[in-house]
């Protein structure tokens, strides 16, 4: 057999021979030390996708490009979440906004009072009562569901948090004792979830709680430092 | 390390500290991919990098976590590279190239260069062999993927991978030549082609 082509010992560096070709490598030094000198070019390219180069762009750079197309909010341009909205503001967006409000302001409400949040057993839901049922957004797409579901936990957390700032009624009932040991609970829950995350990352449920904690994780620590005297600040707990 | 998810959830609400730092996090391996398809023009690569990022986030919204972000994002890159590539005329035309440089009769017009790694061989390699190259042997396309996303055929894509690999192989004969090759018993009497 003559010798094989440049191409062919060029495939054979990440390909099988056929027989003949085996044992044509088997017997020839010269197509062999090619096949290997392929090879190896292989293997340089393969030990190349590991390696890391400095970056071409830099944060300095990037940002005005990334303000002018409107990806970040600068307080002069519009957000792209808010623009989307604005160009796509469809009635079950809304809907579905309003009636996580008023969810929200009714489970802070309960809770101001000192009843638990979630009526377990209670017909007069504000929500129930105040939602008719032409108005609970139906999705036609998961995009749009999906979208609701962000918006909504943005709202919510948004929500807790300035009823943290805002609802005397809440720091009467709770000491900073209980607000601690919540805060604590908040910080174990948190970590666990977190574990959750690293098995279940894009799960939407798992993500969604981790969320809520952190969000309520937030609006205890702002609770926390109100009810503290105004010379003990808590920043981080 | 903030779990990604909430990351990528907050920059797409807009967070410019999120975007930041998944910028941060990926720029390094995305902008090397930049590098590697468009080869020594760092101007070029720069430019098309930022192009590439700014596509990147405008696109996030639309990710579904089916696969890793940094999979997601490096299909971007490749994409959005290969697209700025044949605006400026650098990959127009791939098949005719591969027939071009199939028919050349160049005896060896590297013998005087000689490489000190694989991105500066690369680097001497023409468009089509280089994106085919550097698609197959270090990002791991298949050559039906690396067909379909250069609009060849799959055949013209190992066409080109194999020619690619031969002037690399000539570029970098100080590092891959193997001196002595084991052979399971002696060496036959033919005469050797001059490669």
């Amino acid at each position: 057999m003559s010798h094989l082509s440049t191409d062919r010992l060029s495939a054979l560096a990440d390909e099988s021979p056929t027989a003949t070709e085996l044992a044509h490598l088997a017997s020839c030094a010269e197509c062999a030390r090619e096949r290997a000198a392929f090879q190896a070019v292989v293997e340089l390219a393969a030990a190349d996708s590991a390696r890391i180069g400095s970056p071409l762009t830099s944060w300095e750079t990037l940002r005005p490009a990334l303000v002018a197309d409107r990806i970040i909010d600068d307080g002069s341009t519009v957000s792209p979440a808010a623009s989307r909205n604005r160009r796509g503001s469809r009635p079950w967006l809304q809907a579905a906004a309003a009636v996580l409000l008023v969810l929200g302001g009714a489970m802070a409400g309960r809770y101001s009072i000192g009843a638990s949040p979630l009526p377990i057993a209670d017909s007069s839901s504000v929500a129930a009562a105040s939602a008719p049922a032409d108005s609970v957004p139906r999705f036609h797409s998961i995009d749009e569901a999906r979208v609701a579901q962000l918006q909504s936990q943005a709202l919510y957390q948004s929500a807790t948090a300035f009823l943290a700032a805002q609802d005397t009624s809440i720091r009467a009932v709770d000491s900073p004792a209980a607000i601690r040991t919540r805060l604590a609970a908040l910080d174990r829950a948190t970590q666990a979830i977190g574990q959750a995350l690293d098995d279940a990352p894009y799960d939407p449920v798992i993500n969604g709680y981790y969320l809520s904690t952190l969000g309520q994780r937030e609006a205890t620590l702002r609770q926390l430092n109100m009810v503290m005297p105004a010379s003990m600040r808590i920043t981080s707990y | 390390m903030e779990h990604e998810p909430l990351l990528i959830r907050r920059a797409i609400a807009g967070d410019e500290g999120a975007l930041r730092a998944l910028w941060a996090r990926h720029a390094p391996h995305i902008d090397m991919v930049v590098r590697r398809l468009v080869g020594g023009d760092a101007d070029l690569a720069a430019d098309i990098a930022q192009e590439v990022w700014i596509q990147i986030f405008r696109a996030l919204p639309s990710y579904r976590g089916d696969s890793q972000f940094s999979t997601w994002a490096h299909r971007i890159a490749v994409n959005r590279t290969l697209n700025a590539l044949r605006k400026t005329k650098r990959l127009a035309n791939l098949e005719t190239e591969v027939t071009e440089d199939s028919a050349s009769v160049d005896p060896d017009p590297d013998r005087t260069f000689v490489a000190q790694s694989i991105e500066a061989a690369a680097a001497q390699l023409s468009p089509g062999a280089r994106t085919v190259f550097v698609m197959h042997d270090v990002e791991g396309y298949t050559h039906e993927e690396i067909a379909e996303q250069l609009g060849i055929t799959p055949g013209g894509s190992k066409s080109q991978l194999f020619k690619a690999r031969g002037k690399l192989r000539k570029l970098l004969a100080h590092l891959v030549d193997v001196r002595d090759v084991e052979l399971p018993r002696k060496e036959p009497a033919h005469v050797a082609p001059v490669y």
